[in-house]
């Protein structure tokens, strides 16, 4: 029986606005991190500091922010087995998702505009072969999946157009203990799939096949990615390069001085309107390219990973607990004392 | 109480009193560096013959500090120029073929600096000291004009020390957006060590180790010089004498090292050529297993007394 309390706070729910970002504290970035034997996730401002921390059951790795509500997809560290839908507001983990029995959750994840879907990133456990997930958005249920368009997909990005653009890594790894498989003949690709799940563009790095594509930054007419090299580690190769589909992709070198100085390794990218940014914990740097690809400027700090725009430069990560300003000058420490922040800083649309 | 007060005193000692001297070696270490490219090159200056004497006694005070690869080495790619190798596309060579028959004026110490990192430094003046075939032209001037770059690096690199070593000895000091932490700066200098052993067990060794099948004795470091097994030694002494200035009771870690050392006596093979043998590989395999272990007990013995470890997201790999 429906007594008048009930039913007058039924009433006030319904006149409520719709839960935003704004009730969450309007945060700029999502990043995971260990802190002392526990895992989290933090909502960040602008300048770094933390404006909500939620546990995580493992290791997490990337996170997707829903476009309206005040929710993100914490994914765990690959080979993954969980991914966490949290409610930015109150810190409760509200749906737990678990990958079909198959497949592993790869790190990454995105919404789509409209924010009615989810797309994971997925592996099938024993083959490695790539699958998008894809999941109700309201209910997170499981509805089906895609193939990614290769081996070991990593990041997948939404693009303005509505598709979705995977970097497929190439690296077949053991479904328990991420030993790698085929590095000898691995062939990473750029993979452009439709709303309807077909493939729609595809670009490979000729002769630079053991060159792992990994992370994406939405640029203007495409993506800059970044990628990690399996080759003699002897070899210089590029980190970087920019694709815009319907033509070759352009490889953009570092300059003759920083040729080794990501170690062949890149953790992260992310694109202001000027400028590229990418990271390498292993060399311990950040480089910055401008939009064609040409080297600007290399900084240097121990471990650090995570980097996303912010304003007209970047705000970056590292182990230690560190964030940083990123500008062509310099890193300037934005905070300190945090936890050792994990891969990823992800930025929510403004 | 007594209990509270104990524990308060001792957080407040310093937690990592080896770091200054760690710091101080690195100086010398680079003051030597310093003076012995000056000698090479004024021995270079006066004639180009019979310079394998200042060559090796500069390149020896290379390695101690070659572990270093933070601070002023890594400017202007200084580092990468002064010991460029592997090489295995071979650029240096390709470069200074070019310098060699080109326009002398690309030789003027400006100019030169500007020149391909794989040129410069030891790993090229060594193509001309002691080519493998013979040079399209006089290496004379080529050799002077890379004397005189290793000595203006390595005096750049002595000048810019002292005040990159203050950033490290005094982390969280004003302006320093460098190291905000004591932690942070022995873990600077653990990672270093670290990085130095991983390199000569994967590269110095593993590259002329190749594959069972096919060993590659021809890649070799400092193989023209017949330096390859004294690189290694060089680098083994320094990375020891760092690692215990940073804790010197690391039992554990001596022994490691000593054991290394003692299996680098019984090899007797300056250029590591017996890994074309399969026993002569094997006892090469043995001496690589033996510096990974020397690195493993520095992260398993010292790296916890420091209170750090290897980078959170660069052992992520993802």
């Amino acid at each position: 029986m429906t007594t008048r309390r009930i039913f007058l706070a039924g009433l006030a729910a319904a006149a409520m606005p719709k839960p935003s970002w704004a009730d969450a504290g309007t945060p700029a970035y999502l990043s995971a991190g260990k802190r002392g034997e526990g895992y989290v996730l933090h909502g960040l401002d602008e300048n770094g500091s933390t404006l909500f921390a939620l546990p995580l059951p493992a290791r997490g790795h990337a996170a997707a922010a829903h476009p309206i509500r005040p929710e993100a997809v914490a994914f765990a560290r690959r080979p993954g087995t969980y991914a966490l839908v949290i409610d930015c507001r109150t810190g409760a983990g509200h749906h737990r998702l678990t990958p079909p029995d198959a497949n592993q959750f790869n790190g990454h994840g995105a919404f789509t505009a409209d924010g009615g879907l989810l797309m994971t990133s997925e592996v099938v456990a024993e083959t490695s072969e790539g699958r998008i997930g894809l999941w109700d958005a309201t209910s997170y249920t499981r509805i089906g999946e895609w193939s990614s368009g290769g081996i070991g997909p990593h990041e997948i990005r939404r693009m303005p157009s509505g598709a979705l653009m995977v970097a497929n890594g190439g690296i077949a790894t053991d479904p328990r203990d991420r030993t790698k498989l085929n590095v000898p003949d691995m062939r990473p690709n750029l993979s452009l799939i439709g709303p309807d799940g077909a493939l729609l563009d595809q670009a490979e790095l000729a002769g630079l096949h053991q060159n792992s594509i990994r992370h994406l930054a939405l640029v203007p007419g495409g993506v800059a990615f970044a990628m990690q090299w399996e080759g003699d580690p002897a070899g210089p190769v590029p980190q970087l390069g920019i694709w815009q589909p319907g033509n070759a992709p352009v490889l953009c070198p570092p300059g003759d001085a920083a040729m080794f100085a990501m170690q062949g390794y890149a953790g992260s990218i992310a694109a202001t309107d000027t400028r590229i940014a990418i990271t390498s914990p292993r060399g311990g740097v950040v480089m910055l390219f401008d939009t064609a690809g040409q080297p600007v400027a290399t900084h240097r700090r121990a471990d650090i990973c995570g980097v996303a725009a912010s304003g007209s430069g970047f705000l970056a990560s590292d182990g230690s607990g560190a964030l940083w300003h990123v500008t062509d000058a310099g890193l300037q420490p934005a905070s300190s004392g945090g936890p050792q922040w994990d891969n990823h800083m992800v930025a929510l649309a403004a | 109480m007594r209990w509270i007060l104990a524990a308060a005193l001792l957080s407040a000692t310093p937690l990592h009193a080896g770091v200054p001297e760690a710091l101080a070696r690195i100086g010398k270490g680079y003051q030597t560096f310093a003076a012995a490219t000056a000698d090479l090159d004024t021995a270079a200056q006066a004639s180009c013959e019979g310079l394998k004497p200042a060559f090796d006694t500069a390149w020896d005070a290379w390695l101690h500090v070659a572990q270093i690869r933070i601070g002023p080495v890594e400017d202007d790619g200084r580092a990468l120029a002064i010991a460029f190798w592997p090489d295995p596309k071979a650029l240096g060579a390709k470069a200074q073929r070019a310098l060699l028959t080109g326009d002398p004026a690309a030789l003027d110490p400006e100019r030169f600096a500007e020149h391909s990192v794989a040129a410069r430094g030891f790993s090229g003046l060594e193509r001309l000291l002691f080519p493998d075939a013979a040079l399209p032209a006089d290496p004379c001037p080529l050799i002077r004009a890379t004397t005189h770059d290793l000595a203006r690096m390595a005096a750049g690199v002595n000048a810019d020390w002292p005040a990159f070593s203050d950033k490290l000895a005094y982390p969280g000091g004003p302006g320093n957006t460098t190291y905000l932490t004591d932690l942070e700066a022995a873990q600077a200098l653990l990672t270093q060590l670290a990085s130095a052993l991983e390199f000569t067990a994967d590269q110095r060794l593993g590259r002329p180790m190749g594959t069972f099948d096919q060993p590659r004795p021809e890649r070799a470091e400092a193989r023209a010089s017949g330096r390859s097994l004294r690189n290694v030694v060089e680098v083994l002494k320094a990375s020891r004498d760092m690692a215990l200035d940073l804790h010197p009771e690391a039992p554990q870690t001596e022994a490691a090292f000593a054991r290394a050392l003692a299996l680098v006596d019984r090899l007797d093979d300056p250029t590591l050529g017996s890994v074309a043998t399969a026993q002569g590989r094997l006892k090469v395999e043995i001496l690589q297993n033996a510096i990974r272990e020397a690195r493993a007990a520095i992260l398993s013995e010292i790296a916890p007394t420091l209170g750090v470890g290897l980078g959170f997201n660069a052992l992520d790999g993802d």
